[in-house]
């Protein structure tokens, strides 16, 4: 269970999905990091990553984690954006419908209440269709 | 490196993996400790490490001189040390670097976890506590869900299916039916496994470990008080690397940098390569974990673990036999407790007094995996 502060610290990289990139290697990573973790070059730069992306593999958590009681079963995924990945939900897809490689696209949702009482919105994913 | 003073295992102690409501914290502590003690001629260590991962859970932290005085060591030096699920692994290599170091000679190394204090869905949140909390826990994601993934990717790249991953529960239960210290200490089959809930697809139940109350100590003494025993083992080899800990960032997901790194230091210290190992712990918390543990070791190829142990590799008797204790997922996951439970049953193995499956070895390797992959120690035992 998170607090509201962590949820307003993290707002822009979770919502706008910032990702650093290395200015001397190249590797993008999300979350972004200090130095790359492939070279150790300082110089990074942040960027936003795509909103569309794909599944690379995903879960169900049928067993949950306290606080997260009424989103459970929830659909859990690594997603493939750009040149990055990163791990979200999945939602507006029944569990047995998602599948490794499908097309997806951020949008802005509701999560489990912090610990003091917030309501934080948080980047998730939706099926993409086209 | 500079000059390291060789460090022996001079005792080993553990309790029976399990669920103590009768037991605390430092009951299951002091219980491990004073039998390594005992074995290493009562002598009095100088120095504590508490390897522990969830004793905020049970709101107790300042575990060492916790432990420490219910044992009678006032005055000694003491100090818990963490790396999630890892956490035994490195309060050893912790304990070996003081006695290594000559700052110490005698130092005793105690694993404890005590998870059965609280509601089982307060237990799950805290291990998920070495996952990312930032961009991973927000989302509801449990340690299962985060293997899960790995599992389905898994998979996915090399076409391995469920029932072969499965099959791993069947073999640790069975090893672990004969070890009077496991927890889960019954045979299964692959359809109890095939048959047993879903907690996170494509994870079962029995591909997973249990939660264990626990604890396991081992006392490690310098060349000077090897006297200690007569059966001394030698740690030939430790290293310890981390990764990190989202896995959104990893280069690969298949494979465990830091299992595979970790293993080539211990190796290279102990001047010995794999083919030397006869006798082996892995970390196993789910099937998923053992293969991959198995595979960035080097006992496999990638994606050929499953397929190598379905087919009768690692069994009791071959070269090297794995998880003769039956492994996180029959002797049980008593978090920051494991990595010494492994290195306890292994001493034991090379020693030849393991009460459960027993081979006769005289090289020895043990795993210990923190988080996803992200802290892992590897040591190499020599008798």
């Amino acid at each position: 269970m998170t607090t509201l502060q962590r949820i307003w610290r993290l707002k822009n990289t979770i919502l706008n999905l910032v990702a650093s990139r290395c200015l001397a290697c190249g590797y993008v990573t999300y979350p972004p990091k200090m130095r790359c973790p492939v070279c150790g070059s300082r110089e990074l730069r942040e960027e936003r990553l795509p909103r569309e992306g794909e599944v690379l593999s995903y879960t169900i958590i049928r067993v949950p984690a306290k606080g997260f009681e009424n989103f459970t079963p929830v659909i859990i995924a690594l997603i493939k954006l750009g040149d990055a990945k990163v791990l979200s939900e999945v939602v507006d897809v029944k569990p047995e419908d998602v599948s490794i490689g499908m097309r997806v696209v951020a949008t802005v949702r509701k999560s489990a209440e912090t610990i003091d009482g917030g309501v934080p919105y948080v980047t998730k994913f939706k099926p993409l269709k086209l | 490196m500079c000059e390291l003073r060789r460090v022996y295992v001079a005792g080993v102690g553990m309790v029976k993996v399990g669920k103590y409501v009768d037991k605390s914290l430092r009951d299951l502590a002091g219980e491990a400790a004073l039998k390594a003690m005992e074995e290493a001629g009562n002598e009095v260590p100088e120095a504590l490490v508490v390897g522990n991962m969830l004793s905020s859970l049970i709101e107790q932290e300042n575990l060492a001189s916790l432990i420490g005085d219910h044992l009678g060591l006032r005055g000694a030096c003491g100090f818990k040390v963490e790396g999630a699920c890892g956490s035994g692994g490195v309060a050893v290599l912790t304990g070996y670097s003081l006695v290594a170091s000559g700052l110490f000679s005698k130092v005793l190394v105690v694993g404890v976890e005590k998870l059965f204090e609280r509601p089982s869905s307060d237990v799950i949140r805290g291990l998920a506590y070495a996952a990312d909390a930032d961009y991973e826990l927000i989302y509801g994601v449990t340690f299962s869900g985060l293997n899960a993934l790995l599992m389905r990717y898994y998979m996915s790249k090399y076409g391995v299916k469920y029932e072969e991953l499965a099959y791993w529960s069947v073999l640790m239960h069975k090893n672990g039916s004969r070890n009077p210290y496991a927890q889960l200490r019954y045979e299964i089959t692959l359809e109890d496994v095939l048959k047993s809930p879903l907690i996170a697809d494509p994870i079962r139940l029995y591909d997973s470990c249990p939660l264990s109350d626990g604890a396991s100590a081992v006392f490690l003494a310098s060349e000077d008080s090897k006297r200690l025993t007569d059966t001394p083992v030698i740690i030939a080899g430790i290293g310890n690397s981390i990764d990190s800990v989202d896995l959104t960032s990893r280069l690969e997901l298949d494979h465990l940098l830091a299992s595979r790194v970790s293993a080539e230091s211990a190796l290279r210290m102990a001047k010995t390569d794999l083919r030397e190992v006869e006798v082996a712990e892995v970390h196993d918390a789910y099937t998923i974990t053992a293969a991959l543990s198995i595979e960035s070791i080097g006992f496999a190829e990638r994606g050929k673990a499953p397929k190598a142990w379905s087919e009768g590799r690692f069994s009791p008797g071959d070269k090297p036999s794995l998880n003769l204790s039956g492994g996180l997922k029959s002797r049980g996951h008593p978090v920051g407790a494991t990595g010494v439970y492994q290195l306890a049953e292994v001493v034991m193995q090379l020693r030849g007094d393991f009460p459960g499956v027993s081979v006769p070895a005289e090289v020895g390797l043990t795993q210990n995996i923190g988080g996803a992959g992200s802290n892992v120690t590897t040591i190499i035992l020599r008798r």
